[in-house]
């Protein structure tokens, strides 16, 4: 039993040493100066720690004990409104797409008809187009019908992402699951019947994954909205950051909004991850 | 009484379609217009200078691209970072969720910890292995000088910067890979581990033969998945390398920025467009022809 | 009869003419004071790149307060040009943007803007600006845009630290390019490994443009400004400079990754204070001098000007878009492009004595960069009072490569250079077949788009 624990012990901390260590190195940033930044060879670790990027990011100057003042960032405007913006889109695209989803992975997981390989072929084939493709026409398009700029637009472009990869994504899980439907509908339930009191509770767990990812791809969706909606009032945070590296570069803003957009995905993942427990299959018979 | 009753005339098919139709619809409607847009103008050259004006010229485009280095070049680049990715994202997915698989205190954040990567833009993934990989501040130059070697390491060289973009590649999309494997582990019923364990078959033995024939699919849909994301990628190369040094990690999507964007070549970069989608689906049949259809 | 209708149509013009302000007979309209604010409430959209933000937010929340103005300003992350393009071609609510003078050229034969000859005070505008920046943003015959700001690209920084460091003195300091690279290996010697930072970074105006300066200074010309044909030769200026590019990085003085930078890792690097010399932009030897964003603040100074030229005039200005509104719409963006780009309603240049008072932009009005105090604070921002009069003299002789530069082409031009020369580097290519490939390049784009 020893035995086996530390293999678990350096089995997690390898995943955090590998999930950890970029990410400090860049928030590590969000605590020092450009100059500090910038120097040769670099540090390890802050050595004049400052928080004054969190506060400018969001739009506040910050006196240090020094007495040396840091100006809000011009960008916090974009950056508050990116991050309520980015919220709103991904709680959106989660609920429709959670809701499009599962009964379409589990349509074609379950079920066996005719042209089913195709058609989930045509679903892949969607997502295959590279977006830097048909960027301008979609531009010219949405400028034309006026959902350029909106969150509306944003949210149907999203979802034409989500949509077919969580689909696919799905299907592997909802495959896995044991047969109970013909039990179900020798026990009298319909067919929708059966997948909505039998087939979603036991699928909590992939619907649980299914809406984190959804989450995810609408929160760091950055080709779209780079073109969509930046500069407007309905842009998403990954737009607002991409601003603070041109000819002032400002890294420690960049690393302090980063830390920031990183909040919301890691609550709703915590919260969300729970429903991926370890579950008792009861055996269909018993 | 009644609604069931018609539900379960329909057929399977029929049922299946209800389902999914709108879904189609749906993302037809999305995606027919700049689609034929960039259709109409790979047979056409337009010209906004000096007056718009656009003038048919078949497969000139095509051709055209099929005759230039840079293209060749470039979906050299594109090919060697998708398989890399894809290996080090597959393998490194896997390795994630074994180990969560487990139980250890502070299951849920660590959880929460190991998604995290895949919360960040494809920007703010660019940006940080940016700054992690460059020789002037990045972290192996930091660490050769914690070890006393005083050289400066850069990962963004010629020779090696295609596989520290595959590496930040994967870091950013092996959370997602391992979530769905995670999530599959637990369908599978702890009454097969114990009948391994009668038949004494030891952690590698329990892994082979049931853990992973219920993975097997998965891994499939992600290896689709994977490589089509980076075959599709841009603005992650563009951030980190600009295309450089010189055109070394210069990826198709970057040649088609390029041409599209930057010199407004809309038919040139339509027709380059064409080609690299037809690579992306190629690789998709391919996998699905050699091992999906296995599975499915 | 006759005078009873003349009379009336006296009194009817009289009328229209008191109605319509003077507009109906062309009587030039009054930019200025009052004159400026918006007479309708259609929005001004004002689209501009990531620069000091903060400071272009308050200038037009001015505007909107003072004068009831009605401007929305948002600003456009990442590749500006290529976004701005998009927009005008799917016609979406831009009025006043941003641009270089090659981009506003582009822009022109696009027929997407509007150019600030239009507007009706331009003889006063014209007269106010130095002849040969109005030259340079002037293209087929009119003035394109309105000062945002001037500055040299490429001026030589040096590390007096380091410079110290490598053992050498201030009298020492290269004259030309040729005693800058020699100097360089003394540097080496002296246990500097890379003693330079060379302009060779990998945006579209990095290598291309070191190229261009170093080929002007050394008394050459990429193209020829008025037919735009090529000017460079393997025997010449643009050769030599080739060769020296091709002597230094043999001889590994430059670390490799310089060629895949962007424009905020070479800031970071020259503000590193590793290097001893670098081409940067004359308004930032205010960052240099300044703890928060260099390691040798107070350190860093002007190469002076000993005959030889440094870098190349980089501007901006302010562009007026061409898209269809009401003509009093389209009069209200007029009001507020000569509010921002020239005086304000109490008739001083503000919005160009801010930029020169918070980032030591230079601008193409005379009476901004003549003016006494402006002079003694530029004076502060330098490491030491004389680096102001090395920088002026600097930036009087900086040439500018309009051959290059104002023509339609311009853009495509640099990243096709800019991918060239990387390769005559890394893939060690002669120096006559890049030279001549260049010339070839330049009239092939000519003759593509029909350029005289």
């Amino acid at each position: 039993m020893a035995k086996k624990s530390i293999v678990t012990w350096i089995a997690v901390i390898l995943v955090l040493l590998w999930t950890l260590v970029p990410l400090y190195w860049f928030a590590k940033m969000a605590f020092q100066t450009p100059a500090e930044i910038s120097v040769f060879p670099p540090h390890l670790y802050p050595h004049q720690p400052t928080i004054s990027g969190f506060f400018n990011v969001l739009g506040y100057p910050y006196t240090s004990r020094s007495g040396e003042v840091f100006i809000a960032a011009g960008q916090a405007g974009q950056v508050k409104m990116g991050l309520l913006n980015s919220l709103i889109l991904a709680s959106i695209v989660t609920c429709i797409t959670t809701v499009v989803v599962v009964p379409l992975a589990y349509t074609f997981a379950r079920l066996e008809f005719q042209h089913k390989n195709k058609l989930l072929f045509a679903i892949l084939l969607s997502v295959a187009l590279p977006p830097i493709s048909i960027m301008i026409p979609f531009y010219i398009l949405f400028v034309k019908i006026e959902l350029a700029g909106t969150l509306l637009g944003l949210v149907l472009v999203t979802l034409t992402i989500t949509i077919p990869f969580v689909a696919w994504m799905l299907l592997g899980f909802f495959r896995n699951l044991p047969p109970v439907e013909r039990l179900a509908r020798i026990d009298g339930f319909s067919r929708f019947g059966a997948f909505v009191k039998i087939v979603i509770p036991m699928a909590k767990v992939g619907i649980a994954v299914g809406a984190i990812i959804s989450f995810l791809f609408a929160w760091n969706e950055y080709t779209f909205a780079q073109i969509l909606v930046n500069g407007t009032p309905a842009t998403t945070i990954p737009a607002s950051i991409s601003g603070f590296l041109f000819q002032h570069p400002e890294p420690e803003h960049l690393a302090a909004s980063i830390i920031f957009s990183l909040i919301p995905p890691f609550i709703v993942a915590y919260l969300l991850q729970k429903h991926i427990a370890k579950m008792n299959i009861v055996e269909p018979l018993g | 009484m009644r609604f069931r009753q018609k539900v379960r005339e329909l057929s399977t098919f029929q049922f299946a379609l209800l389902l999914t139709l709108p879904v189609f619809i749906f993302l037809i409607a999305v995606i027919i217009y700049p689609l034929g847009y960039a259709v109409w103008a790979s047979f056409h050259r337009i010209i906004f200078f000096g007056g718009y004006r656009t003038s048919f010229v078949g497969f000139e485009n095509y051709s055209a691209v099929l005759k230039s280095p840079a293209f060749w070049h470039s979906l050299r680049v594109s090919l060697r970072f998708t398989a890399e990715s894809v290996v080090l994202t597959l393998l490194i997915g896997l390795g994630i969720a074994l180990a969560l698989a487990r139980s250890f205190p502070g299951k849920g954040v660590i959880r929460s910890l190991a998604i995290l990567p895949w919360a960040f833009s494809r920007y703010g993934v660019g940006i940080t292995f940016k700054y992690l990989w460059r020789g002037h501040a990045g972290l192996p130059t930091a660490l050769a000088y914690l070890f006393g070697m005083e050289t400066r390491v850069s990962v963004l060289n010629h020779q090696t910067v295609i596989e520290g973009l595959a590496i930040g590649n994967a870091w950013n999309l092996a959370p997602l890979v391992a979530f769905f494997l995670l999530a599959n582990m637990e369908t599978i019923p702890s009454r097969l581990y114990d009948l391994a364990e009668i038949d004494h078959l030891g952690p590698f033995g329990k892994f082979f033969y049931v853990t992973l024939p219920y993975l097997r699919y998965t891994l499939f849909v992600f290896t689709v998945i994977v490589a089509v994301l980076s075959l599709k990628v841009f603005d992650y190369i563009f951030v980190q390398t600009g295309g450089g040094p010189g055109v070394a990690s210069a990826t198709l999507t970057y040649q088609i920025y390029k041409e599209s964007f930057q010199h407004l070549n809309l038919g040139y970069g339509a027709a380059m467009s064409f080609y690299l989608l037809g690579v992306i689906l190629a690789i998709a049949f391919t996998l699905y022809g050699v091992w999906g259809r296995k599975e499915l | 009869m006759y005078m009873k209708k003349a009379s009336m149509l006296i009194v009817m013009v009289a009328c229209l003419f008191l109605i319509s302000g003077g507009q109906v007979f062309g009587v030039p309209e009054s930019f200025e004071g009052e004159g400026l604010a918006p007479e309708t409430n259609e929005s001004v959209y004002f689209r501009g790149w990531q620069y000091r933000t903060h400071i272009v937010n308050d200038n037009v929340n001015r505007y909107n307060t003072e004068l009831n103005g009605n401007v929305d300003y948002a600003t456009i992350t990442g590749d500006y040009p290529s976004i701005m393009e998009t927009q005008f071609i799917a016609k979406a609510p831009l009025d006043i943007l941003y641009g270089n003078p090659s981009q506003a050229c582009r822009y022109y034969d696009g027929g997407w803007i509007l150019p600030a000859e239009s507007l009706p005070n331009i003889e006063k505008i014209k007269a106010d600006m130095y002849p040969h920046i109005r030259d340079a943003w002037t293209y087929k015959g009119k003035l394109l845009g309105l000062s945002y700001f001037v500055t040299t690209r490429g001026v030589l920084h040096v590390n007096l630290q380091k410079l110290s460091e490598a053992g050498l003195a201030e009298a020492e300091l290269p004259a030309t390019w040729d005693d800058l690279y020699d100097q360089l290996y003394r540097i080496r010697d002296k246990g500097i490994k890379y003693p330079f930072l060379p302009h060779w970074f990998a945006e579209w105006y990095g290598i291309s443009w070191a190229f261009f300066f170093e080929t002007l200074n050394r008394g050459g010309r990429v193209a020829d400004p008025e037919t735009h044909k090529p000017l460079v030769t393997v025997d010449g200026p643009a050769g030599d400079t080739l060769r020296a590019w091709k002597k230094v990085w043999n001889d590994g003085l430059i670390p490799e990754e310089v060629l895949s930078y962007l424009e905020p890792d070479f800031l970071e690097a020259w503000g590193s204070g590793e290097y001893v010399y670098s081409p940067q932009q004359m308004y930032d030897f205010k960052k240099f001098n300044e703890p928060r964003y260099s390691r040798f603040a107070g350190y860093c100074s002007p190469v002076p000007y000993r005959g030889q030229s440094w870098g190349l005039i980089d501007s901006a200005v302010y562009l007026m878009s061409n898209r269809p509104r009401g003509k009093d719409h389209t009069r209200d963006v007029m009001a507020f492009a000569s509010w921002y780009g020239y005086r304000d309603h109490e008739g001083e240049l503000f919005v160009g004595q801010r930029w020169i008072e918070d980032s030591m932009l230079f601008t193409a009005y005379k009476e901004i960069m003549e003016n006494p105090d402006v002079q003694a604070m530029m004076k502060k921002f330098f490491a030491r009072p004389q680096d102001y009069e090395t920088a002026l003299e600097v930036y009087a002789n900086t040439p500018y490569p309009k051959g290059v530069f104002n023509v339609v082409w311009a853009p495509e031009f640099n990243s096709w250079i800019k991918e060239t020369l990387q390769k005559f580097l890394m893939e060690d290519k002669p120096v006559d077949e890049t030279i001549n490939a260049i010339g070839d390049k330049i009239n092939e784009l000519n003759s593509l788009y029909g350029v005289s």
